[in-house]
């Protein structure tokens, strides 16, 4: 048999199959490696802190618990958020990643490590992203083969898609909602695969835990059934999807169904109507099955099968009336947008005002996924090619996947795992064909190569393996990948010739990894390494700068106001404020009451004279605004204002409208020619609020909209400038008390001005900061 | 027929000072002449916006006239001739208590240059200033068009203003349901006759394609934002991260099907062929995958101007 390039000839089958175990075990480490370092830039480059915004509130949960032991977590209610109203947190809340960290915490406490339960937080996206890894290998494994899990493995490793949220830091349920989703569809395939109850059951107790951590369990719910309702679709109805679909639904609906917050939504809405459609399903048809292979009259057979027609469809019919009588809860806002995308921009602009909840333009699929995202077409297609049961999933789950990320920016997380797996098939399918030694035969009947080419398609891979090794012995290496590829066209000879196409190819192929290397790198450390709580900008010598304006805001409130010091601000805020400031606030990012937040975005939108009643009823005592003009930070409160004008438009939509905050000619300004309502508003107020006083006389500008805004700046009477941040990123204002004498405080300010200027003005010491 | 709303406008406009009860009678003649719907021109946008009516009337500022090439006003028109329609099914007592009217550029340019319009169509809501429903205001407001040109958020938002609500429901869309029936009509009957392509399972897989490549390029976005297919300045491909236009997604989607076509080519149908040809193939094909990507390189930095690295070209 002739080979491209020689081969050993001397290596028994049992040490090729002990190298290649071992350098798999490697390999893996190796790959968990890579996992948890290339997420520590945001380590590296600023500090051991928790990113963003949810994470706050995760990492303040996850305190009371390490503290306070899980029955208090149980059972908190904190009155501080969404004061007056306060917050069932224990009943409102995923708890899996909390209980997740508590159990570490205990765990390394009880072996005498000391670890802070922050650093703890820190560290947990990037260890869970390791066994992310792990998890995709075996899932893959079960598709083609060891070799393409590995690559899968080091796919999702390293893939900006995941470590978009998943880097040291980001604290947040996806951090190990992808590994349980990974490991679910794992065990969910060997269980179907063996028909075993065994893996039935460790599906449902994953999916627990990926219902207790993420509500994005929504997708398993209904990945699974659509994947058994395919196959049955296909005649591919088997004793053993019988047992597995069984035993997940049964046993991961009702241990579901003991997070408190999911309740008894698996049996009463109809995100999870799907699921227990299917269940019922497939009882008919098993007892169809049953009766049919006791009963041979060819008449019974046809009832049975309009019984099952007719069965079907009551069902059907029921849940649908069921929904409409109200007795099943339609789907939420929330899923529904999903399929109805203009629904959230009409009903909920609380949901569509959410960044993470746009639609996502094809740059931002290159940037998550670069080169694997034109490898996955090529990997379902080779699925079709193949198509067993475990196929079809990943067919589904590509389709609907690619269509949910397309929807939503924040979705291309649940997109990521499996173009990593169907482009791992393809590549590592790429690899076996041109790394394979033999050259066939130019006669097409050569005997042993014909055995090794047309493995059986179904039988498992040891099996083929033995074979393969057994006709070729002398080139063992290259067979054990060249069988693990299975010929379907069992009669045409099938390989490479030469040795030049080997190489063009593999150098090729080689080229795009090592780029796909320094892609990933590159996305990591400059777009998803950011805290977002510090900011980083460059000075004029190159050095790092960084601007802390946030902490600098929230350890002042810390400080200097009194404990029970209500703050408002808008609802981005709430969680850092109650995390790093410990102080009450109006609203925060559950965002689960929407007339509060349009409550607040009143206050924002209106003028003084409306807002301050508003700011009293609540007993606000500070309002915090995010404000970049200063320094260009666009993240900012003037740039989200349409979406409070939005939100409060959609509660009162007599006194708030959208259209009386732009210009007549439909723009969006702040300077001279800015309408009455928006010069009036208490946001614009405090936002600007002696903002032209920086330049000195001269024309002071708005770094962010570049726009000049009028030198004369508004003037606020109801409220009081506590305190703003070096780069005036954050500015905090005190709500004035009622008069004394029982004026408004517009007239007592006026009186109290026209008496004598006696507000002294502290010399300006701020300066801008050149970036 | 049309010289009774003529004759009609003639008389109001002599009796301007009349009482108020009059000018309202005239205006429901107006209004049941035009099927519900008021033509105005300039003599009769004052009569309707008196400053002492008891009605409230909304008035669109339209030019439909072809000269003009005003394409939302004509997109817009259909909507509210329908609402306007749907306002006649009101009880006689609220329906004259308000009126919708329409007022075409051509029929009134003074009007237009009096109250400042620079673009068409316009809505204005004029409130009443006596009787019971007046709440001491005048000044007209402008609907917004933010929720598009659909007659349903129209006749919603209308509704505020408007004695009782406009009895509006949407039209029963027959051509739709006609195409939905006829379509899965001709799907039973052909049912037979495609069953083997529907059970191939090849079918399926260039379905499953077409959907991963066309959404990953970014169908999604320009369907909800709307995009439009080239830019004004008619380039293809948008500037910025966060943005895109129609065309991209095509481009897009084309060079990604091609390198995974090469792919599947290198994997699936290049191992079967003979010598000569095989090597012919793997180094086209090659070839082609290093060009095209280069070329999504290219693509990708016009998008991302920071993007370091870079590949052929």
């Amino acid at each position: 048999m002739p080979t491209a390039f020689p081969l050993p000839s001397d290596l028994s089958p049992a040490t090729v199959t002990n190298t290649a175990s071992l350098l798999r075990i490697v390999a893996l480490s190796l790959i968990s490696g890579a996992a948890i370092a290339s997420r520590l830039f945001a380590v590296i480059n600023f500090e051991s802190i928790i990113h963003e915004f949810d994470p706050w509130f995760n990492y303040r949960a996850t305190r009371v618990l390490a503290s306070k032991g899980f029955y208090e977590f149980w059972n908190w209610f904190d009155p501080t958020a969404w004061y007056p109203l306060g917050r069932v947190v224990g009943g409102t809340v995923y708890p899996g990643l909390m209980a997740t960290s508590g159990v570490i915490y205990n765990f390394l406490h009880a072996l005498n490590l000391p670890v802070d339960i922050r650093n703890i937080c820190v560290m947990l996206a990037p260890g869970f992203s390791a066994l992310t890894a792990w998890a995709t290998y075996m899932f893959t494994k079960e598709l083609k083969d060891e070799s393409a899990g590995l690559l899968a493995a080091a796919f999702i490793g390293i893939v900006p898609g995941y470590i978009s949220r998943s880097v040291a830091g980001s604290y947040d349920n996806e951090a190990i909602a992808i590994f349980l989703l990974m490991f679910t569809f794992f065990c969910w395939i060997k269980a179907l695969k063996l028909g075993s109850a065994l893996f039935g059951t460790l599906a449902a107790v994953f999916y627990f835990y990926m219902v207790a951590a993420w509500g994005g369990y929504v997708f398993i719910t209904n990945m699974i059934p659509l994947h058994g309702l395919v196959l049955i679709l296909m005649g591919r109805f088997s004793s053993r999807l019988y047992v597995a679909y069984s035993s997940w639904y049964a046993i991961g609906t009702l241990s579901s169904m003991q997070v408190p917050f999911v309740g008894f939504q698996p049996v009463s809405t109809s995100e999870h109507m799907a699921a227990l459609g299917v269940f019922g399903l497939l009882q008919i048809v098993a007892f169809t099955q049953l009766v049919r292979s006791h009963v041979s009259s060819k008449q019974f057979q046809d009832l049975l099968f309009l019984a099952l027609v007719t069965v079907g469809l009551l069902g059907f019919v029921g849940v649908v009336g069921l929904t409409y009588k109200g007795v099943i809860a339609p789907w939420t806002g929330r899923f529904y947008s999903l399929w109805d995308t203009g629904y959230a921009k009409k009903h909920i602009p609380i949901i569509a005002s959410v960044s993470e909840h746009q639609p996502t333009a094809w740059p931002s699929f290159f940037m998550d996924l670069q080169f694997l995202i034109f490898l996955f077409p090529a990997g379902v297609v080779l699925c079709f090619h193949q198509l067993r049961d475990e196929h079809v999933f990943v067919i589904i789950y590509a389709a609907m996947a690619s269509y949910f990320a397309g929807v939503m920016v924040r979705l291309m997380l649940t997109l990521t795992p499996v173009v990593c797996v169907a482009s791992a098939v393809a590549f590592s399918s790429l690899l076996d064909t041109y790394l394979d030694a033999a050259e066939p035969a130019e006669a097409a009947d050569d005997a042993s190569e014909t055995a090794s080419a047309s493995g059986s398609n179904s039988g498992s891979k040891k099996a083929k393996k033995a074979t393969a090794s057994a006709a070729t012995p002398g080139s063992a290496l290259g067979d054990i990948v060249a069988a693990a590829t299975p010929a379907k066209k069992g009669e045409k000879v099938k390989g490479i010739f030469g040795l030049d196409t080997r190489l063009a190819i593999i150098v090729n192929a080689f080229g795009m990894l090592a780029f796909f290397v320094f892609h990933c790198t590159w996305a990591t450390a400059n777009a998803y390494s950011s805290p977002s709580v510090v900011l980083a900008s460059t000075n004029p010598d190159g050095s790092q700068h960084i601007i802390d304006d946030f902490r600098e805001a929230y350890y002042w409130l810390r400080q200097n106001t009194p404990e029970t010091a209500v703050v408002m601000s808008w609802w981005d805020y709430g969680y850092q404020i109650a995390g790093m400031a410990d102080r009450p606030t109006l609203v925060d990012n559950n965002t689960w009451n929407n007339t509060h937040i349009a409550t607040v975005g009143k206050a924002m939108s209106s003028s003084e004279e409306v807002a301050y009643p508003i700011l009293r009823k609540h007993d606000v005592d500070y309002v915090l605004v995010i404000f970049g003009g200063l320094l260009g930070y666009s993240g900012d409160d003037i740039n989200k204002f349409l979406w409070m004008v939005r939100i409060a438009q959609g509660v009162w939509p007599e006194e708030i409208q959208e259209p009386n905050y732009f210009t007549p000619q439909g723009e969006y300004r702040v300077d001279d020619k800015a309408s009455t309502a928006m010069k009036n508003s208490l946001m614009y107020k405090m936002s600007y609020y002696r903002f032209a006083e920086l330049f000195g006389g001269g024309q002071a500008t708005d770094r962010v909209r570049q726009q000049q805004v009028p030198k004369i700046g508004p003037t606020l009477d109801y409220l009081d400038e506590a305190y703003t941040t070096e780069n005036w990123i954050v500015r905090i204002y005190e709500v004035r008390k009622e008069d004394l004498l029982g004026r408004d405080l517009k007239s007592a300010n006026a009186f109290a001005k026209g008496k004598k200027r006696k507000r002294s003005k502290p010399v300006s010491r701020r300066r801008a900061i050149v970036n | 027929m049309l010289l009774l709303p003529l004759l009609a406008l003639f008389s109001l406009s002599l009796t301007r000072a009349a009482p108020a009860d009059e000018t309202r009678q005239s205006l429901v003649a107006l209004a049941a002449a035009g099927g519900g719907l008021i033509k105005l021109d300039s003599a009769s946008y004052d009569l309707l916006t008196a400053p002492n009516r008891d009605w409230s009337a909304s008035i669109e500022f339209t030019a439909l006239d072809p000269r003009r090439r005003c394409a939302p006003c004509k997109e817009f028109a259909p909507s509210w001739h329908s609402v306007a329609k749907a306002w006649t099914k009101a009880p006689k007592a609220h329906r004259d208590n308000h009126f919708f009217a329409t007022l075409d550029f051509d029929d009134g340019q003074a009007v237009f240059q009096k109250l400042g319009l620079a673009s068409a169509p316009v809505v204005y809501v004029y409130p009443p200033t006596a009787g019971p429903r007046a709440k001491g205001r005048s000044d007209p407001s402008k609907y917004d068009f933010s929720h598009g040109f659909e007659a349903e958020p129209l006749a919603q938002h209308l509704s505020n203003h408007t004695p009782i609500p406009i009895p509006y429901s949407k039209p029963f869309d027959w051509a739709r349901w006609t195409t939905f029936g006829a379509g899965f009509l001709a799907f039973a009957v052909t049912l037979r006759f495609i069953s083997p392509v529907l059970q191939s399972r090849w079918t399926w897989a260039i379905g499953t394609i077409l959907v991963s490549l066309v959404m990953t390029s970014g169908y999604m976005f320009t369907r909800i934002r709307g995009s439009p297919f080239i830019g004004q300045d008619g380039s293809w491909i948008a500037g910025g991260f966060q943005n895109q236009f129609g065309q991209e997604v095509q481009v897009i989607a084309v060079v990604y099907g091609t390198l995974g076509f090469a792919f599947v080519m290198l994997t699936m149908v290049i191992p079967y062929q003979s010598a000569q040809r095989q090597r012919f193939q793997i180094y086209l094909w090659s070839t082609i995958i290093m060009l095209v990507y280069s070329i999504l390189i290219v693509l990708f930095k016009v998008k991302n101007r920071g993007y370091p690295f870079r590949l052929l070209m």
